[in-house]
């Protein structure tokens, strides 16, 4: 007997009183009560998780659970991964979040149902990948939906503002972000349960084990009829391109710890489906199923951090980012299906680590990116970037570690992103002794797009730290931002210990990594070994040691930085003033904004994002020749959104306008309505029978 | 009574309801469609006496004569008493049926083709038990639908009204032929429903005229939103 049930049941009950200690206390205890017990949620499905990960197994049926089915559960290494994941970041976010909550009234957060909900909400994320039947599943991931879309609306009455200042009453954004994220995650949920449906009936049962011994006596065409609407339901949920739109509303509009969790833990748990379906249940599929994922997966990278590079909005340009990430994670699990598909395991199982691996490292980073992201917002009420700035005097902490998780986001060494992004082009670019046209022509354009991804990325989040960190404050909010509360600081500490943790010592990771890819029938061991410190790949001879990079670009920095310096103290320092071309002293206004950061960028995507300008010249009255105003008006709309979401929201919205004319008021028409509807339905019986 | 004559008389008794059915669709004059409509009552509580007779089953004989005390004499009641206030107030205009949305030739054809829907929609209802009972099933499923066609094509309140009955009669003769009645207390429920409403539409009759001086509910026109 393993730890895993104990620890469930312990998440299960601590969830529970935290739904109920968030009803019934009082708002000063309830925020500090909910944020503890959540953290307890987290740390009991972390521990079952991390036990699973070294290598206990826990399977489990409770008929009286759920009428008719019974409740299936079942944890392996894959489900294990994704659960440690959650936990993790659940017990950081959680104590983030007591900190985020305390002082800004019972509202947003801090109110009576977003408190109730939020324990809800992380025992979900901690229980998805333990179901192990159909409608288990569906279930809890109905409950992760419905908890996580109460908890985007809990800031619907406005933001947080910083203290002493008026609130607005109601917001329009976050209304529309919880239509969009409500309809996306339905619309979602019925593909989802269509695609099951259809699996079910085909294998004749609806627990995973019965659909894993029935998957291959399915014909072909059923199977990929399954897979396609499986797939598109989960990469919806992992925010992938083109059906992203509900992201970069649902993500920033949520209060920033729900951001967090959402972006770091929940997104993932897509990813989990996917890898669950796909290569588990279905065992591999025909090449066209992971060539489509590829192209997804290639689409979401460089589409996700364009828009992300173009956001003004330091929130919306978090949410961009994990569409971008969880783009790469698709490419490694369309890679490993691809891989699997052409029958070489040991490539497959190196892709698909290298995938989960990202998982991991984008949740640590991510979740920190969001909380100083919070933080930035709880202290100013700004998101905008072009307002911020200056924020690294005031808020050093948070500078510090915003600018390490965007050091692990921009893939580069010694971020922890590095280490993931790469395996995955290891991966692909040792994927070319696959046999097949496409093969050869999709890995090559893979690496190119992922390569391309990665240096958009390092710009966006120069963007970010730069504009928003350095420089000099464009708002008197900006300007008198203070520091977080030292939960809040906290909470952020002991994620930024797991992103450093991530990117020093991966190795720690390694076997739980093995098993995990081990669960789905890949030779887990093998295609890489993790000695001690580092990354080996056996097959490919290639190794990796990040403690080795760290230390050696620490040595280089310091070399860089400290020899100048001795050889400057010789000479004597002047101090003048900036030279300003004879316009008078530099103003705030002159810095570098994110907009004008991004303008080279945009001019060289131009094609692809099609910003829209709008020049209004108003003239004085008494004569055309002297300018009254001029007004510019500059965004860069979400293109796929403009061209694909729009025509079909049109066009149901045109249908309902039709419709409305079938209403003409007469109660004739009504009731006509009915007796037509009536004489149909027994014709068609007649005629039927 | 022997089997013959029970189906005889039961066939007969059908006949009569159907036909009344179809007469309310033929008539003009509010008074005679209300005349027609407490015949119908009159053959509707016939089919419940047979059946009871037949199956000597004294709760059904009970109900029948209530359903016939009902349909025969407190409803017909009611809606010629609403008829004559509405003649006293505006003169024959209100009192006739003028111009049905679908004119009396059409009408009757339609009753027919909706009498011949249900005799194909009951069919393997019939085939499952074929007793005189069932086999006098769709007579009830006719005047259903041929009550629903009133109810879209007529224009005065009042002949709604009746129309509204005649589904409902339609729906009670469903229930005596399909399952030999059902228990008193569901028949009660039921009965005291209808007559509730009929008590509501009148009131509402009598305020729609007020308001706007006929029951024309033509004119009725704005509800959409």
């Amino acid at each position: 007997m393993s730890a895993i049930p104990a620890a469930l049941a312990t998440a299960t009950a601590l969830a529970a009183t935290g739904a109920l200690a968030g009803l019934g206390l009082p708002y000063r205890l309830r925020v500090a009560v909910v944020g503890v017990l959540t953290a307890g949620v987290g740390v009991a499905g972390g521990t079952a998780g991390v036990a699973a990960l070294g290598g206990s197994r826990w399977r489990a049926v409770y008929s009286g659970l759920v009428p008719l089915a019974g409740a299936h559960v079942a944890v392996d290494a894959l489900a294990g991964l994704f659960m440690a994941v959650a936990g993790a970041v659940l017990a950081a976010v959680a104590v983030y979040g007591i900190g985020y909550a305390t002082g800004h009234g019972a509202h947003g957060l801090g109110s009576r149902t977003a408190q109730a909900v939020l324990p809800v909400f992380a025992l979900s994320l901690v229980l998805v990948p333990v179901a192990a039947a159909v409608s288990t599943f569906l279930l809890l991931w109905e409950l992760m939906a419905l908890t996580s879309l109460f908890l985007v609306l809990a800031e619907h009455r406005g933001g947080h503002l910083p203290l002493g200042r008026s609130r607005e009453r109601g917001s329009p954004s976050v209304r529309q972000a919880g239509t969009w994220y409500a309809v996306m995650t339905h619309l979602g949920l019925v593909l989802l349960l269509a695609g099951f449906a259809l699996f079910a009936a085909q294998a004749g049962g609806e627990t995973f084990a019965t659909l894993r011994a029935g998957a291959h006596g399915i014909p072909p065409t059923v199977r990929g009829l399954v897979f396609v609407l499986v797939a598109l339901a989960f990469t919806s949920k992992a925010g992938a391109v083109p059906l992203h739109a509900w992201l970069p509303r649902a993500h920033p509009e949520a209060p920033s710890p729900v951001s967090a969790l959402m972006s770091a833990a929940m997104v993932n748990l897509g990813i989990y489906g996917l890898v669950r379906t796909g290569l588990d249940l279905l065992g591999g599929g025909p090449a066209w199923w992971w060539l489509g994922l590829l192209a997804m997966g290639g689409a979401s990278a460089v589409y996700g951090i364009l828009q992300a590079a173009m956001a003004s909005d330091l929130k919306r340009l978090l949410a961009y980012s994990t569409s971008e990430n969880m783009g790469l994670v698709l490419t490694g699990v369309g890679a490993s299906g691809l891989f699997a598909a052409h029958g070489d395991k040991p490539l497959a199982a190196l892709a698909l680590a290298a995938a989960l691996l990202h998982v991991v490292n984008h949740a640590a980073f991510k979740a920190l990116l969001f909380c100083a992201a919070g933080s930035v917002l709880r202290a100013t009420g700004l998101r905008d970037l072009d307002r911020l700035g200056g924020l690294r005097a005031r808020m050093p902490v948070t500078a510090a570690l915003f600018a390490l998780a965007a050091l692990g986001a921009v893939a580069l060494p010694p971020g922890n992103g590095f280490i993931s992004e790469w395996l995955l082009l290891q991966s692909l670019v040792h994927g070319l002794a696959v046999p097949g046209v496409a093969v050869a022509v999709v890995l090559p354009l893979s690496v190119a797009l992922i390569a391309l991804s990665t240096g958009i990325a390092a710009a966006v989040f120069v963007k970010a730290l730069g504009v928003g960190f350095f420089a000099r404050p464009r708002d008197e909010r900006a300007a008198a931002a203070r520091e977080a509360p030292p939960l809040m600081l906290a909470g952020m500490t002991l994620l930024a210990a797991g992103v450093v943790a991530l990117a020093l010592v991966p190795g720690l990771l390694g076997h739980g990594l093995d098993r995990a890819v081990g669960a789905v029938g890949l030779p887990g061991s093998g295609a890489l070994t993790w000695g001690g410190l580092g990354v080996r790949l056996t097959d490919i001879s290639a190794r990796l040691e990040p403690l080795w990079v760290v230390a050696a670009l620490t040595a280089a920095i310091v070399l860089a930085t400290g020899l100048p310096r001795l050889y400057g103290r010789r000479r004597r320092r002047v101090n003048a003033r900036l030279w300003d071309c004879g316009g008078g002293a530099p103003t705030p206004r002159m810095t570098y904004t994110a907009t004008s950061f991004a303008e080279p960028l945009q001019r060289v995507f131009d094609d692809v994002l099609a910003p829209e300008q709008d020049v209004d010249v108003t003239p004085v009255r008494e004569s055309a020749y002297l300018v009254e105003r001029v007004r510019f008006q500059h965004r860069v709309p979400d293109r796929i959104e403009h061209r694909l979401y729009e025509p079909v929201l049109r066009a149901l919205a045109s249908t309902g306008r039709a419709a409305r004319r079938l209403a003409g008021g007469s109660v004739h028409l009504y009731l006509g309505y009915g007796f037509a509807g009536l004489v149909v339905l027994l014709l068609a019986l007649v005629v039927g029978w | 009574m022997s089997a013959g004559l029970y189906t005889q008389l039961l066939d007969l008794a059908c006949g009569a309801f159907l036909l009344a059915a179809v007469l309310v669709l033929w008539g003009r004059e509010l008074a005679a469609i209300v005349r027609v409509f407490a015949l119908q009552g009159v053959a509707l509580a016939a089919v419940g006496l047979l059946l009871g007779a037949h199956e000597a089953r004294w709760d059904l004989i009970l109900v029948a004569l209530a359903v016939g005390v009902l349909r025969a004499g407190v409803l017909p009641y009611l809606i010629r008493r609403a008829l004559a206030v509405s003649a006293a107030d505006r003169g024959s205009d209100e009192v006739r049926e003028t111009q049905p949305l679908v004119n009396v030739a059409a009408s009757l054809l339609t009753a027919a083709l909706l009498t011949l829907l249900a005799y194909a929609v009951a069919r393997p209802l019939t085939e499952l038990n074929p007793t005189p009972a069932t086999r006098a099933l769709p007579v009830g499923l006719a005047v259903v639908l041929i009550g629903f066609f009133v109810l879209v094509t007529r224009r005065r309140a009042l002949a709604q009204v009746v129309g509204f009955l005649l589904l409902d009669n339609g729906i009670t003769a469903t229930a005596f032929l399909a399952t030999s009645g059902v228990p008193v207390i569901v028949e009660l429920g039921v009965s005291f429903d209808v007559l509730l409403a009929v008590l509501v539409l009148q009131i509402l009759t009598t305020r729609v005229r007020e308001a706007f001086g006929t029951t024309d509910i033509d004119d009725l026109r704005e509800l959409h939103d």
